[in-house]
């Protein structure tokens, strides 16, 4: 009888199948990224009319004195871990908290709760931008009327309150998401375990944090770094809410990135930053991944 | 003794009504900015920047809907151009990656790890690490400023999400089946096309579904590889126009916002109950 896999020995390099994810990959990534590597060696600017000349680490030298880098780097961190962290949390409340519900009133609960999740980026932008407005924005108006704040606030142009403003945006858009993960995962905990811990009359909490997380953790651990990916990469949300300002105090890598190679052409400069953002990132998801040991 | 689920459900740890007051509150946040998104749109230039804003519309119209055909800005066609870019690379993303993620699944060949890892790889890489050398590749060949040029932007994040998507539903299907239908003298290609696919017809369109979201939700690229403001997408135009037209016109804005919307909604609630499943293989498969 013929098998689906020939024998070892005979195995071949690759599957005619994969080759064209290969090819289209290499040519639309691969080349790139080679590319960025070589561009962040040079001194190279698409506005400059001499051609691009090789000037070695002189880039990298130039990154670890910018100002305006570590403070992107230190903005990065801080949106994408804060908001990650916080979505984390209420998605796992809410998860816990409509755990009992079923049958169509879990349909339906899980349906609205959703809804922000097919909300597009720009469109989140501008309904916070609006909804943040110092005149006649919903936010401020509910504040004042609840008599919490005095005078309307400037959330998005003051450069302390921006950055928080903007996670609140995206932070509401990622809930759905740990959301429907975290339900799953609930849903596939053993009954027997629960049996168990409450015939042992396991108390709410010891329930949720002894019996429930422990089963969670892979859940949480794999929906937080596919979060931690999509936020590192969020122009859509900042840009269309504050263009990375006030000042640079919401400038993110992302936003410097563009910044410098799209409205100063300094595409040299901008791919070292990128190859370092790279860096950064890959040794990350390598750590991430060791400790989930995905096969 | 009902079944598992159901009495692993009843353990409770809130009062009932500290459960359906919490339930109400969640609701409330992730309702009320698309309640607020709506009824903005019905409202007049001048209610909806009024100081103490107006929680139904006073004076309802649709004009801020008619205006988007009639102004200056062509907002039809970036919505066509939208689907159009979308569309294409959810079509192009899946026919490339359905069959790589068959082998991925199936097959046995040497550089099958390398290969799954690479992949994975590049579907980590930061989006900025590839802007300014996509732009020059796209530049020498020709394509800024055109839709193919958008679709190979778009692409380096829809291809390699659609080919792990892809393969964590073919691991879920059993290769009894494709052992009777090579027995019966199938080749590879007819096996996955007329075996395999139409069991995985749910988690194609949920995979499609999300590559259409993302594109959708894609910002950076249209606003960097395009330059004729005719050809641009609507969150690209969004952000474009509202430098212009849409500085103090909030309604026509949020009119422009549901236009947007509209589409990613449908797609999602079409899908949602595969898009459950379909997270649930892709992300816990693993794990």
């Amino acid at each position: 009888m013929p098998s689906l896999s020939p024998r070892p020995g005979r195995m071949p390099w690759l599957d005619p199948f994969v080759l064209p994810t290969v090819a289209v990959l290499g040519v639309v990534i691969g080349y790139p990224v080679v590319y960025t590597l070589v561009l962040s060696a040079q001194k190279f600017n698409l506005l400059d009319t001499s051609p691009a000349r090789f000037i070695g680490g002189a880039n990298y030298m130039h990154l670890t004195v910018d100002p305006i880098f570590w403070s992107s780097l230190v903005n990065t961190a801080i949106y994408t871990f804060g908001s990650v962290a916080i979505s984390a949390a209420i998605g796992l409340a809410l998860a816990l908290l409509t755990e009992n519900l079923f049958g169509w009133r879990f349909r339906a609960v899980r349906a609205l709760l959703l809804m922000p999740w097919a909300v597009p980026f720009v469109v989140v932008a501008f309904l916070f931008r609006y909804m943040y407005l110092q005149d006649g924005g919903v936010i401020n108006a509910v504040l004042l009327r609840l008599g919490l704040i005095a005078h309307p606030v400037l959330w998005l142009n003051n450069a302390t309150l921006a950055l928080p403003a903007t996670m609140v945006a995206n932070i509401w858009t990622m809930v759905p998401f740990f959301f429907l993960l975290l339900s799953a995962a609930l849903a596939a905990v053993p009954g027997e375990v629960i049996e168990a811990a409450s015939i042992d009359r396991a108390g709410t909490f010891s329930m949720i944090i002894y019996i429930k997380l422990p089963f969670l953790k892979n859940a949480l651990l794999v929906s937080s770094l596919l979060m931690v990916i999509s936020n590192v990469n969020d122009f859509a949300k900042i840009w269309a809410m504050t263009e990375g300002g006030p000042g640079y105090s919401t400038t993110t890598l992302v936003v410097y990135v563009y910044r410098l190679a799209f409205e100063d052409f300094n595409f040299g400069y901008a791919s070292a930053i990128g190859v370092v953002w790279l860096v950064l990132l890959l040794g990350f998801a390598w750590l991430y991944l060791r400790r989930l040991r995905i096969p | 003794m009902t079944d598992p689920m159901r009495s692993r459900r009843r353990s409770r740890w809130l009062p009932r009504a500290g459960q359906t007051a919490a339930i109400v509150v969640a609701l409330f946040w992730s309702l009320a900015p698309v309640y607020w998104m709506l009824a903005t749109s019905f409202k007049t230039e001048l209610e909806a920047t009024r100081l103490e804003p107006t929680l139904w519309p006073l004076h309802p119209t649709v004009a801020n809907y008619t205006e988007l055909a009639g102004k200056s800005l062509p907002f039809l066609a970036f919505f066509l151009n939208s689907v159009v870019s979308c569309l294409l690379t959810a079509v192009i993303a899946l026919a490339i990656a359905t069959p790589a993620a068959y082998a991925l699944s199936r097959g046995r060949f040497l550089l099958r790890g390398p290969v799954s890892y690479g992949i994975l790889i590049f579907r980590m890489l930061p989006l900025v690490v590839m802007l300014a050398p996509l732009y020059l590749l796209l530049m020498t060949a020709h394509l800024l400023d055109s839709t193919a040029g958008l679709v190979v932007g778009f692409t380096t994040f829809g291809l390699p999400f659609a080919v792990w998507m892809m393969k964590s539903f073919i691991d879920a299907v059993p290769t009894e089946i494709e052992e009777a239908a090579r027995i019966d003298g199938c080749g590879r290609l007819q096996i996955l096309l007329k075996v395999v696919l139409p069991l995985v017809l749910p988690g194609l369109l949920t995979t499609a579904t999300f590559v259409f979201m993302e594109a959708w939700n894609n910002l950076i690229y249209p606003l960097t590889f395009m330059t004729s403001l005719s050809k641009q997408t609507l969150p690209a135009a969004l952000v474009l126009s509202f430098t212009g037209q849409f500085k103090t016109d909030w309604g026509g804005m949020m009119a422009a916002s549901v236009l947007t919307t509209l589409p990613l909604m449908v797609a999602f609630f079409a899908v949602q109950r595969s898009i459950v499943r379909g997270l649930v293989a892709g992300a816990l498969a693993g794990a």
